[in-house]
This record gives C-alpha cells, structure tokens and sequence, in this order.
C-alpha cells in the first residue's frame, strides 16, 4: 500500500524529516507516536502533497505509482486521506456544497458523471449517522465556528464520504470528550477492512484501546527510533520518551 | 539653473506631459463638437484633463481614450445583431441604447400610474435635474463632457408612494469602432416611491468604443432606490460611469456594481446624504483578467446626523490586471451618530496584478462610529490545500474560495436575475464549471 523509504524533507530550510522509512501494507493500522515537534504532521503533510516542504531525499511508492510526483489533489483522488490534526476553516464555502465538489472530484477522476442530488444526499445522511455529525453543521461553513470536538468529527465524516484507500489521522483524538472518542473510533473501525490501511498519529495510548493498531512507531526527530506492537504504546505510557532518546544517544 | 538636481529635471518633463494631455483633452473635444455637437454650454477648461498628477487621477492611465471620434454606423439591435435584454429571464421594462442612441423597438417602457419613463431625448419641456456646485461636471473634466454632450439616456420620474412593478433594465450596446457614447440618467423617486434599476453595459467583440454615462438620482423622503449595475464589455472599450445620488430623510439608496469584463473601467460614485435617517449602500465586486484595468472611487457625504453607509468592494484581480479603489467618506461638524462602514478587500490571483486601494476618512463630527478596512493579499494556501487534499482541483478550489469571497456582495444585488447571469458571465470568463453546481447560497 504505502511504502516510505529514506524520506528527508525540510520547510523553510529547516530539516524536518531525516531519513524516514515506513511500511504499512494493506488492511493494517500503524499508530505513531512521540514527542511535541518530532515531525509527526510534518510526515502527514508531505505525504498529503503540502507543496511548502521540500522533499530532499527518499521515495514514496503508493499502490504502485510514484507519491511524490502528484499534486495534492491527484494523491486525494488516487485514494489518500488525511484527517488534519487542526482542521481548516473555510468562511463562505457550506461543508455540504465543499463535499460535493470532493465527491466529483473523485467520480472525474473514475471518469464517472457528477453525483446526483438525491444519492448526494443520501449519501450524507448515512455518512453523517456514523459519526454522528450534527445535521446542522452540514450546512454551516467549512470548520467556521466549530468546536473542536465537532471539527474532528467532520474530518472523520469526510472521510467516510471519500472511502480512501489509506487515512492519516493526525490526533483525531485530541479535543474529543470521552463519548465523541468511543463514537468517532467506532466509526473508524467500521471502515477498517483488508484493502484500507491507516496511519494514526496520537499522543495517547487510550485511543488505541479503541483502534487497535498491528504496528506502534516512534517518531523522534524527524526518524522512526522504535518500532512494535500495541504494547509499545503502554511502555510508552509509562515510561515517557526520554528512554528511548537516551537509547539512541546510547 | 542647477540641472544636476533631478527635481528640476523631472519638472519640465512633467509639464510636457501636462501639455500633452491639455493637447489630446482639446482634440478630442474639437472632435466630439462636430460628431455629437454642443449640447449644453459646459466649460472645460475650468478643470484640468486627468493625467498623473491629478490626486483623482494618479493611478489611472487614460491615454487609451485619445482616440478618433466616429459617428456610430449601427444604431440598433438588428442591426447590431446583439440581444435586446442581457438577462435571461429577467421580466423588466427596458430601455436599448446602442452606441448612445435609443432603439424604441428593442425598448419596453412602463405604462404605470404615477410612472414617466421615457428615453431623456424625447421629455419635451420636462427638466433635467439641476447640476450644482457639487455636481461631478463642475469638477471632473469626463464628467464635463458628459454635460457638455450628454442628449440622451433615461428620463424617470416615479411619484409619491408608487411603487414599481418590476426593475426597469437600461441596456447600453456599443459595437463598432470610433463610437463615443454619452448618456444621461435622470432619476427621481418622490416621497415614499420605490424603484429598481438595473444598469447593464455589453460591448460586442472586437468593439473599440468610449461609454461616458452619468446618473443622477434624486431619492426623496422615505423612498427607495436600487441599482443593480453589470459591466460586461469585450473588446477595448473605454467605460466611464457616475453616479451622482442624492438622498433625502429616511430614504434608502443601493448602487451594486459589478465588472465582469472590460479593457477599461472607472466607476465613480458619489452619495451626497441630506436627509436625516438615511442610509446609503455601496458595494461592489471586480474581477479583471489579462491586460483589464478597473477603477472604482466612491464618496459618501454625511451632511446630516442619524444617517447610515455602508460600503463593501472586492477584487480579484487575474493576469497582468490592475485595479483602483478609493474611498472617501465625509462625516460633517452636523452628521452626528452617523454610523458609516467601509469594506475594500482585494485577492492577487497572480503575480502580475496590481492594486492601488486607498480609504479616506474625514471625520469632523465626535459622536460618530466609522470603521474601514482595505485588504490586499493572496488566495488562502492552508484553504486551497485543505480543499486539494479532499481531492478538489486547484482551479476548482480557487473558484470555490472566489464564490465565498465575492459571495455577500452578489447576494446584495436587488435583482435576482441579475445575480444568477452574473456568476454565469463570471463562470464563463473564467472556466470556473464548478459554479454551476455550487449554490451556496441555497444552504
Ligand atoms: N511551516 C513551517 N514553518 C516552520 N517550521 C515548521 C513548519 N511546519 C513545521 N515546522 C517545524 O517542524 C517541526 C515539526 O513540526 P510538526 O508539526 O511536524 O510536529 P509534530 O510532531 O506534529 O508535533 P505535535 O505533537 O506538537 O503536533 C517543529 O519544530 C515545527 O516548528
Ligand atoms: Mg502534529
């Protein structure tokens, strides 16, 4: 599905990313974690297609085709999501009237017709029931004025809508209460399935007791320093990072 | 003389410039005396002919108007083979003038109790409204012509109370080369009438033609006024415009302006608010493409207490465009509590773009709450890839983030019609094919 490989990027002369390397095959889960500024929604930008970082090194394979020679757009439509850590607001442009220009973005792409208004908003409907969005907002401006529980939860409601192939979830679960966490994870688990690989990005272990990961990385300065099973996260936990950056001094 | 100072050099370049407009100024009205002849003795010479170093003028290039004068060859529709009405669907009286004169058989005048509208030519002894010391011919020297040429345009008259069924569309035509265009709207809304208008301006391609259009608004106590005004010319056609709009008590005055297209555009507005209670709307929206200059000045002149304005422009400017805004707001020592605000804010949809946008305040009145704010800056990156990243096309993304931004000012036009052909217009101009499916207003 996703294969990184030595992945070096850098924004505003800054290196930020520095060697990065990243499996994650089809219908898995890799969590990453690890400390304020290491890099972690830099790595989902660049691979969302943000043109203000420079790629300086490494290769990106996504299903078969080269990553880093898409524009964001093209990655969005051949299957990539993310989930943004700080949604984006959009005065002026209603959520529902931005989600269709998305959806047929998609159906140009597969070379199909523009969505009908009926299926559209049936569409919305179901997708807005699994995390459920509250029917008002689908009408409000993109973001504007939302809680940022309620931004959150329309992230997760988009991407439902656009089904990708591969989803970065950029702390989704920060600024979620306790109920909106059990009901946005479920939502994420019922798309989980053996073609759809994810890539959670959280700084807390609870969330990953609601999406069970196969693979926990760390993140550290701008490389991937260990890599395990959800009980990592535990350790983690516990235990902070400063053992593993003395590790790595070690 | 010291020659090596650069002041002393530039000087006489300057003057030689001066000199040359003063020249092109005198020849084109030597001109338009033998083609339109004297309509009203208007002096010219009072004011200077615009170039640089005239403040009203400093950003605004006006050599493409030292052209030859022509009279026009087509004067009809048919014969100009261009749609009576622009607007598709718009039920409205209309009146058709093509290349400055009117077309009775593509017109449509009102018969309505209480209504006299008629094309100014044919008003017989009725008066025009009279120019005053405040008046634009007095102190602009196009607005000079416009009153030395001006013989024809709208003449309306709506009295007491008589509200009007539907807009009445003014449609100017200019097609051919050498034609110069000058008209006149006469406007006058008694006590408590109400009345929309739609000012609608094509041009056709290839048309190298000047437009000089100057209306005047009396809108009496309590009474309404709405002009919804488009500017869609192709070709090079020079378009400039006032409106000169005087507001009585209580009374209410909304002028809407929006250039879809045209090589070169002046808007300049100028509200003048004498009756306590009234309220005053300006907004407009410009959206010029390769090589188009856009030039909107407004002025709005709090004279009395208890009044209103409020004033909204947007640009996006393509290509290599320039554009123009200035904004004056007068609140005199007697317009207390006057409540005046002041929007311009302006996208550079390229590299190549220009804006010069200046507001200007002047407020000699204490108990007054005025607020502005002037803008230039570039589409929205985080938005734009906010967008891209759910899979929407750059352009795309771009007409979506341009629909939002000039949004509240098309919902502001009176006519609802006019609006939908606006963003059709726009849409076409620009290959933006997601408006079509992109109501936002509908949620
Ligand atoms: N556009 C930018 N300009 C300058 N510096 C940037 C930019 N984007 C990121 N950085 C810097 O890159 C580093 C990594 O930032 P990033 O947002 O990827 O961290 P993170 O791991 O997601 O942190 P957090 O856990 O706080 O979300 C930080 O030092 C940040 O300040
Ligand atoms: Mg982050």
């Amino acid at each position: 599905m996703l294969k990184i490989n030595e992945l070096k990027a850098s924004v505003e002369e800054a290196s930020i990313l520095k060697g990065l390397s990243l499996t994650i095959n089809p219908g898995e889960v890799h969590a990453i974690m690890g400390p304020n500024g290491s890099g972690k929604s830099t790595l989902a930008s660049v691979l969302a297609g943000r043109e203000e970082y420079e790629i300086e090194g490494g290769s990106v394979d996504f299903d078969g085709a080269d990553l880093l020679e898409m524009d964001a757009t093209e990655r969005a439509r051949a299957g990539l999501f993310l989930a943004f850590q700080y949604p984006v607001e959009i005065p002026g442009v209603s959520n529902i009237n931005f989600m269709r220009a998305a959806v047929n973005g998609k159906r140009e792409h597969e070379g199909r017709e523009p969505i009908k208004g009926k299926a559209f908003l049936d569409m919305v409907k179901e997708k807005a029931q699994l995390v459920e969005l509250d029917g008002r907002l689908r009408n409000r401006s993109v973001n504007e004025g939302f809680s940022g529980g309620e931004k959150k939860r329309n992230e997760i409601f988009q991407m439902a809508m656009l089904e990708p192939k591969f989803a970065i979830l950029d702390e989704t679960d920060s600024g979620l209460d306790i109920d909106a966490l059990r009901i946005v994870s479920e939502g994420v688990n019922a798309m989980r399935s053996p073609e759809r690989s994810f890539l959670v990005i959280t700084h807390y272990q609870r969330l990953l007791d609601y999406i069970v990961p196969d693979f926990v990385h760390v993140l550290v300065d701008g490389r991937i320093v260990r890599s395990g099973g959800k009980d990592l996260a535990f350790e983690l936990e516990e235990k902070g990072y400063d053992w593993i950056k003395e590790d790595i001094v070690a | 003389m010291d020659t090596a100072k650069p002041q002393l050099m530039d000087r006489p370049k300057a003057e030689a410039k001066h000199a040359a407009s003063e020249a092109s100024g005198a020849a084109l009205v030597s001109a338009l005396d033998a083609v339109l002849g004297v309509q009203a003795d208007v002096a010219l010479d009072a004011v200077p002919v615009p170039h640089r170093r005239v403040e009203r003028w400093k950003y605004t290039p006006v050599a493409t108007w030292w052209k030859d004068v022509l009279a026009p060859e087509v004067n009809t529709v048919a014969d100009a083979g261009c749609e009576a009405n622009p607007v598709p669907g718009l039920d409205a009286y209309r009146l058709v003038f093509v290349n400055g004169t009117f077309d009775a058989a593509a017109s449509d005048l009102p018969v309505h109790t209480g209504v006299t509208c008629m094309p100014l030519s044919q008003r017989g002894d009725a008066k025009r409204q009279d120019v005053d010391a405040f008046s634009p011919e007095g102190s602009d020297w196009f607005a000079g012509l416009n009153g030395r040429y001006s013989q024809e345009g709208l003449y309306l008259r709506v009295a007491q109370g008589v509200e009007l069924d539907h807009p009445i569309l003014i449609h100017h035509h200019t097609c051919g080369a050498g034609a110069f265009n000058v008209l006149r709207h006469d406007i006058a809304v008694a006590l408590n009438a109400s009345v929309k208008i739609v000012q609608w301006s094509t041009a056709a391609t290839g048309a190298d033609g000047s437009v000089n259009v100057l209306t005047r608004a009396d809108v009496g106590q309590g009474a309404r006024l709405h002009i919804d005004k488009v500017q869609d010319e192709e070709g090079t056609v020079r378009h400039i415009a006032y409106e000169d709009i005087r507001q009585g008590r209580a009374s209410h005055a909304e002028v809407h302006t929006i250039t879809v297209r045209g090589a070169w555009v002046r808007n300049d507005l100028a509200f003048r608010i004498n009756g306590q209670g009234a309220h005053a709307e300006l907004n407009g929206a410009f959206l010029p493409g390769e090589g188009e200059f856009v030039d909107n000045h407004t002025t709005v002149d709090h004279r009395v207490a208890h009044c209103t304005s409020s004033e909204n422009y947007k640009g996006i400017l393509y290509g290599k465009s320039t554009g123009v805004f200035n904004g004056k707001v007068f609140v005199r020592p007697d317009a207390q509590q006057t409540n005046a605000y002041q929007q311009n804010a302006n996208i550079l949809a390229s590299d190549k773009a220009s804006m010069n946008a200046k507001p200007e305040l002047e407020i000699y009145a204490d108990d007054v709450k005025c607020s502005h704010g002037c803008t230039v800056g570039q589409f929205d990156s985080d938005a734009l890839f906010y967008a891209r990243s759910r899979g929407v096309g750059l352009e795309a993304a771009k007409a979506m983030l341009v629909h939002a931004f000039i949004g509240d000012v098309l919902k502001g036009l009176a006519v609802s019609e006019v609006r939908l052909e606006v963003e059709h217009r726009l849409a076409e101009k620009h290959g933006w094919d997601v408006w079509s499916h992109h109501p936002n207003d509908d949620a």
